[in-house]
């Protein structure tokens, strides 16, 4: 395709591909400034390699344990069919898509001191009591997310097998052996390695979760140890260099995992409901029921601990609450906004490259949203900070930076919904567009808008979800000049006024379904 | 012998009827327009759709109440016939035993089929390494070392090249000659079977229009369907 030669304006994509980076740089720049006076704080000390190690630990059993249950579960979904399945299916969109500081509300009504389970005990006549604290809160807590999460990746995988295999199976007499040996082991391989990546990152960057379920001060990622370097001990040297860390594990990690990653493209076939014959298996059968059963006991009670919030919500609906809420639907809205906006300009830039044939640029434009993922928000936030520090307040900033970073966070999974579609208006219009010489915004709007307004509602509800339920950087920031829904819901669950977080959560975790479901919808075209 | 006799199928949407034969060793060729009912055709046989009336047989045998692995029925589609995690000789395998855990005298079987469809040497490819060509080549292997009398081809080259569809459908003859199989196959270029099969059997509407030696099948003069297939005379109302 030829173009005309000459200076051209610098695609929109490039620009912000450019801010992105400048961002990030002058953020590391302002942190390592700010350590330029205390060079001693860069030796591993004992207390970092503690929270290393448990930081890996975590993640490692976190991710171990959310695959299997996860793998499981999708198993069961797959070879049964039983009334409530639908809603067992909604169940784990739900539970993926719960805001952390509301697991951890969730966590704590159900396994807390005064939890249901203690409960269950005592009416039980027996004596332990639970804690949730430390490592078994942390875990349940992410695999409650991530287990519900890689279920639903891995049975959506199930069933994009191809029918002609499934008809093979049954005219070769599969048991129920081969049946996994054939059918299912190989399409979970090829799924866990990408998703195992995805899982070890979240919980190795957990933030919520860890901050009020660790329970000591060995018990925490480099992402509340960043934290509480900025909040409780103002170390900005001893912050820079927890994030470099950060950073470091989580880029090496991010480009680890799209160079391993490749997915073998499958033929298109069509959907016929063939019965698997490895249904009838009684072992098999037994086993998914254990399966259903502890996914249920997992799943369920933490879901359901925020209905109980349903009696507490006319007491929670004052001043504070409206204006928090107020509060976060204006961040969420802006930061969504801007989330989409980012995506779409890199995602043009990535296919106005691709029509050039500078395959590499293409690339590298696709590979940027999941890098911002392994920037630590929190070093991003006291970076920018520090540059505006002494010029505005620390209100101000927060309510510039909340939107900011969370767009920032938002963009990888708005990439997502939006690449895809950009592509696909390209591949359909592109020569055509090119022919009538329709360019820039004009082809935007002319030939792009269709394809791509179904996936930009979705990307916009999915984004706005995320920094809605988001408890990140408002930790920073929060107080009572700035209090979003989760740090209300976060301040709280610290007074132990669990009836009001159980009502806020329930609030939280409503938007988040809904948004969400209507992202699922819009994505589905 | 092949014995389909008023097959009733019903769906909310869609109503088939089928009858039609086909004796021993034969070639029967099912052509029509898509959605006419032939890949609802050979599910039948297969076992994957259940008939709500009618007579399904073969050699006298009632098929209705078998189970497809039951069946003496093979079956090949036009993609997805291989295990991508699997070597060529593992796919044949698994026409011998899903296990995999093969005896020397399977092994031979293995190499055997391989070689009657001109793999040998290719046994260690995986299905990426295979041409499109050669992986249907593999998926044959694995119908001849099932040894069931019935092999059933749903549009099983309709993704190859005209020369190498003719080709293909020179080895399938050549092997039903050699064997005794009876071979049903869907296919949109009823051309390439004028030579080669017994019958043919023209399917739209869920029904056998006509079942007759191939050339005389297609004759336009026969139903309007046909006419609309071939492309002469006025078009049908279907």
């Amino acid at each position: 395709m030829r173009r005309a030669a000459g200076l051209r304006a610098p695609h929109p994509g490039a620009l912000v591909a450019l801010a992105l980076a400048g961002l990030a740089a002058a953020a590391f720049g302002a942190l390592i400034g700010a350590a330029q006076d205390r060079p001693s704080v860069l030796a591993l000390d004992a207390y970092l390699r503690r929270i290393l190690v448990f930081s890996l630990g975590q993640a490692a059993l976190s991710t171990v344990l959310s695959l299997v249950l996860g793998a499981a579960l999708a198993l069961a979904l797959a070879r049964r069919r039983f009334p409530g399945r639908s809603l067992a299916l909604a169940a784990l969109g739900a539970a993926a898509v719960m805001p952390a500081i509301v697991v951890v509300f969730s966590v704590v009504a159900v396994y807390g001191r005064s939890g249901w389970l203690a409960a269950g005990i005592e009416a039980a006549g027996l004596a332990p009591r639970p804690n949730p604290f430390g490592w078994p809160g942390i875990l349940v807590a992410h695999v409650f997310l991530n287990a519900t999460l890689a279920a639903r990746v891995f049975l959506d995988a199930l069933s994009r097998a191809p029918a002609e295999h499934w008809r093979l199976a049954a005219i070769l007499g599969f048991g129920p052996r081969a049946t996994f040996a054939h059918l299912d082991w190989p399409i979970l391989k090829r799924e866990a390695p990408g998703l195992a990546g995805l899982v070890f990152l979240l919980c190795f960057t957990s933030f919520a979760i860890v901050l009020t379920l660790g329970g000591g001060p060995g018990k925490a990622t480099l992402e509340v140890a960043i934290f509480s370097a900025l909040r409780v001990e103002l170390d900005f040297a001893r912050a820079a260099m927890l994030a470099g860390l950060q950073l470091a594990i989580c880029l090496s990690l991010t480009l680890l995992l799209h160079w391993a990653v490749t997915q073998a493209p499958v033929a298109p076939t069509e959907r016929l409901p063939i019965a698997r014959p490895d249904c009838a298996d009684p072992r098999l059968r037994l086993l998914d029921l254990v399966v259903l059963a502890l996914g249920g006991a997992l799943v369920l009670p933490l879901l359901a601990a925020t209905l109980e919030g349903a009696a507490a919500l006319p007491r929670v609906l004052d001043g504070d609450l409206a204006r928090a809420a107020t509060t976060s639907v204006t961040i969420a809205l802006v930061s969504a906004a801007l989330a989409c906006a980012m995506a779409i300009a890199l995602a043009g830039a990535a296919q106005a490259a691709r029509e050039r044939r500078r395959g590499r640029l293409a690339a590298a434009y696709d590979v940027l949203p999941a890098l911002v993922l392994a920037i630590p928000p929190f070093a991003l936030t006291a970076g920018l900070f520090l540059l505006l520090r002494g010029r505005v307040g620390a209100t101000e900033a927060g309510f510039v930076l909340l939107p900011l970073v969370n767009a920032i966070g938002a963009l990888p999974f708005a990439y997502r919904f939006l690449a895809p579609a950009l592509a696909t208006s390209a591949e359909r219009h592109g020569r055509l567009a090119a022919l009538l010489g329709l360019t820039g915004l004009r082809r935007l709007a002319i030939v792009d808008w269709p394809v791509l307004r179904r996936p930009l509602a979705g990307a916009f509800a999915f984004a706005a979800a995320l920094s809605f339920g988001d408890f990140g950087i408002v930790a920073l920031f929060g107080g009572a000049e700035l209090r979003t829904l989760p740090y209300l819901l976060y301040e709280r669950l610290g007074a132990y006024r669990l009836d009001e977080a159980a009502a806020i959560g329930l609030l939280l975790v409503a938007a988040a379904f809904a948004l969400s479901a209507f992202a699922t919808r819009m994505a589905r075209c | 012998m092949l014995t389909i006799d008023a097959c009733r199928l019903a769906w909310p949407d869609f109503e088939a009827e089928y009858a039609l034969e086909a004796p021993a060793g034969s070639m029967l060729a099912i052509v029509g327009p898509s959605g006419g009912g032939k890949t609802t055709l050979l599910n039948t046989i297969a076992g994957f759709e259940t008939p709500v009336s009618g007579r399904l047989a073969f050699d006298g045998r009632d098929l209705l109440p078998l189970s497809p692995a039951e069946r003496p029925v093979a079956m090949m589609f036009q993609d997805n016939n291989l295990f991508a995690h699997l070597s060529a000789a593992q796919n044949v395998a698994l026409g011998i035993r899903p296990s995999l855990r093969l005896a020397e005298p399977d092994r031979a079987r293995v190499a055997e089929a391989l070689a009657a469809v001109d793999l040998s040497g290719l046994e260690a490819r995986r299905p990426e390494q295979l041409s499109g060509g050669q992986r249907q080549r593999v998926a044959l292997a694995r119908a001849l070392v099932s040894r069931k009398p019935l092999l059933l081809l749903d549009e099983p080259f309709g993704a190859l090249d005209p020369g190498l569809r003719r080709e293909m459908i020179a080895v399938v003859d050549a092997l039903r000659r050699s064997r005794r199989i009876t071979v049903l196959i869907t296919i949109h270029t009823p051309e390439d079977v004028l030579d080669r099969a017994d019958s043919l059997a023209f399917v739209a509407r869920g029904r056998v229009l006509v079942q007759d030696a191939p050339r005389a099948a297609l004759d336009p003069a026969r139903d309007p369907a046909i006419a609309a297939f071939v492309g002469h005379g006025a078009p049908a109302k279907s």
